[in-house]
């Protein structure tokens, strides 16, 4: 079990170095989440905040699993570093474990500010322990979602250019930072479909907050994209004996 | 057995290994066995199937034909045992360029199981070793491709396992960074690593290897000790001279390389009776012994060095 902390602790520093050494990454998230904070308090008050404060957990966790630990199990095949590391010791959950452990400050930025905000607007901070649990299967799906178009480029060097708008359509496009009852009823069941619009309305049944659909779609749309984003995962992304 | 040696004693055992890609065969037939404690190369031109052979006995490659064990263990079988006793460097390798180069020795010792402090006592080591004290703080970013490379193949080492596979190390290196890396290599030997490189430079492998294993379009041809596969020539010296200088001379045994040929004589007699014969000797580059590039020349051309 030591054995086991010490190799995720030694996958996760490799991957924190890049954070430390390149300061400006994170400094970048917490301007972006201080400016949003800002405007949306300015044109919704502690209302667009309550959503915000949901917002911020689930699409931090979500950037954590589909932006960055995808983009870096990536750019480390790319590197022959994952070869590397197939022909050790190191097993394919250790390696991801410490992928997600090492980039983790990234979502501590959103979930931060998350708590910082549910304080200020006074939110019931208990109401957000379901959160955790959302958030674990917003990185998971993330991460396995990006994975399984990545892993197919044909061309490797394009990682970003998939991942970037891949995350612009998710979180933006996607009913997330605007609530699902904005789309009209035709648009909100369909919008279902997207894994971040689902995980949005999970997050606001499992905070007693109000819902625009019922919760069992959503439930039933993360299922579908966990069990499928799993398989397509399990055909490409293969630890050694290719 | 192979040929005398129990299987306990060889590291690497393949029979009629091969593996396709798609239609194409990136290895053909690799039937070999080398010894533990050893330091095998396996020389051939680029794309001849070495890397593919290093790949699937460092498991992250299956074969599609044939027969492979590593230490003992089935490499299709026991892969998560053996990749607990090895360590790989591929040819293509790219360090992470956050790091500084003591960290990353250190944190991928630890990412492989290694208490904190050992990690740090193998980090102090092969940082002196492999002459990295200058680049230990920098980042990776601020070493050249050369240093890079040095740094990849100290992480490696330092890890200590019973087999390692190390693609073509050396590219890339300058020459005194080369002989640094084949005397750490070598020194690596002493507490019972077996090492299996991979290289298409003759001179290297003549130089380090206990077992050279040639390959060429995906087939193993010979394997043993180069001294003996260069005892085993009939020719013991080549001259290189320009091919104006034969004038229309015949050659037996002769290489064309361009503009130059490369005559083989059987002894001094031969080469002093050839260079007699001359009436320009500024015509001739050099006079050598001749050596691994020559058994290559030989398997590759087929021009009957061997009698």
């Amino acid at each position: 079990m030591i054995s086991l902390m010490r190799q995720i602790m030694g996958i996760a520093v490799i991957q924190f170095k890049g954070i430390q050494r390149q300061p400006l990454w994170i400094a970048q998230s917490i301007f972006s989440v201080s400016a949003w904070a800002i405007t949306m308090y300015a044109w919704g008050s502690t209302r667009a905040l309550e959503n915000l404060v949901l917002v911020y957990i689930v699409a931090g966790s979500w950037l954590l699993g589909l932006n960055i630990v995808a983009q870096n199990i990536g750019w480390e095949k790319v590197d022959f570093i994952y070869d590397s590391n197939v022909a050790s010791p190191i097993t394919l959950p250790v390696y991801f474990l410490g992928q997600v452990v090492g980039e983790i400050p990234y979502f501590l930025v959103n979930l931060v500010m998350a708590l910082t905000m549910a304080a200020a607007i006074g939110m019931q901070l208990s109401l957000l322990l379901p959160m955790v649990l959302i958030a674990m299967v917003s990185t998971l799906l993330g991460s396995f979602l990006s994975l399984s178009v990545i892993l197919r480029l044909k061309n490797p060097t394009n990682i970003s250019s998939i991942t970037n708008p891949l995350y612009t359509l998710t979180v933006f496009l996607a009913p997330v930072y605007y609530p699902l009852a904005f789309l009209p009823p035709v648009l909100r069941e369909i919008s279902l479909i997207l894994p971040t619009a689902s995980l949005m309305e999970m997050a606001r049944w499992a905070t007693q907050t109000p819902t625009a659909c019922n919760p069992i779609l959503s439930f039933i749309s993360l299922l579908v994209w966990l069990s499928t984003s799993t398989l397509l995962v399990a055909r490409k992304l293969k630890w050694g004996s290719e | 057995m192979h040929a005398g040696i129990t299987i306990t004693e060889l590291a690497v055992v393949t029979e009629d290994l091969g593996r396709k890609f798609g239609e194409v065969w990136g290895l053909r037939s690799m039937s070999v066995a080398l010894e533990r404690g050893k330091l095998a190369v396996i020389v051939g031109p680029n794309g001849s199937g070495k890397t593919t052979t290093v790949r699937i006995l460092a498991t992250i490659l299956k074969p599609s034909k044939g027969a492979a064990e590593v230490l003992g263990m089935d490499v299709l079988r026991d892969c998560k045992k053996i990749r607990k006793k090895i360590a790989y460097l591929p040819q293509e390798y790219q360090i992470n360029k956050n790091l500084t180069a003591a960290e990353s020795i250190k944190w991928n010792l630890v990412a492989r199981g290694s208490p904190l402090s050992e990690a740090d006592l193998q980090t102090k080591r092969w940082i002196q070793e492999m002459g990295l004290e200058r680049c230990r703080d920098r980042s990776c970013w601020t070493l050249s491709g050369g240093e890079k490379r040095r740094v990849a193949v100290a992480m490696i080492l330092a890890t200590n396992a019973d087999l390692i596979f190390l693609d073509e190390p050396t590219t890339g290196l300058d020459v005194e960074a080369c002989l640094v890396t084949w005397r750490i290599i070598r020194d690596a030997l002493r507490n019972g690593t077996t090492v299996l490189l991979t290289t298409h430079n003759m001179k290297e492998a003549e130089i380090l290897a206990d077992t050279a294993v040639f390959i060429k379009e995906g087939e193993n041809l010979v394997s043993d000790n180069p001294h003996k596969l260069i005892d085993l020539l009939s020719s013991k010296y080549r001259i290189t001279i320009k091919k104006e200088a034969l004038q229309n001379r015949i050659v037996k045994q002769s290489i064309d390389i361009g503009d130059k040929l490369v005559v083989y004589a059987r002894g001094q007699n031969e080469v002093k009776h050839f260079l007699s014969e001359l009436r320009d000797l500024t015509s001739v580059a050099s006079v050598n012994k001749v050596g691994l590039e020559d058994v290559y020349l030989h398997l590759v051309k087929g021009d009957g060095l061997y009698d």
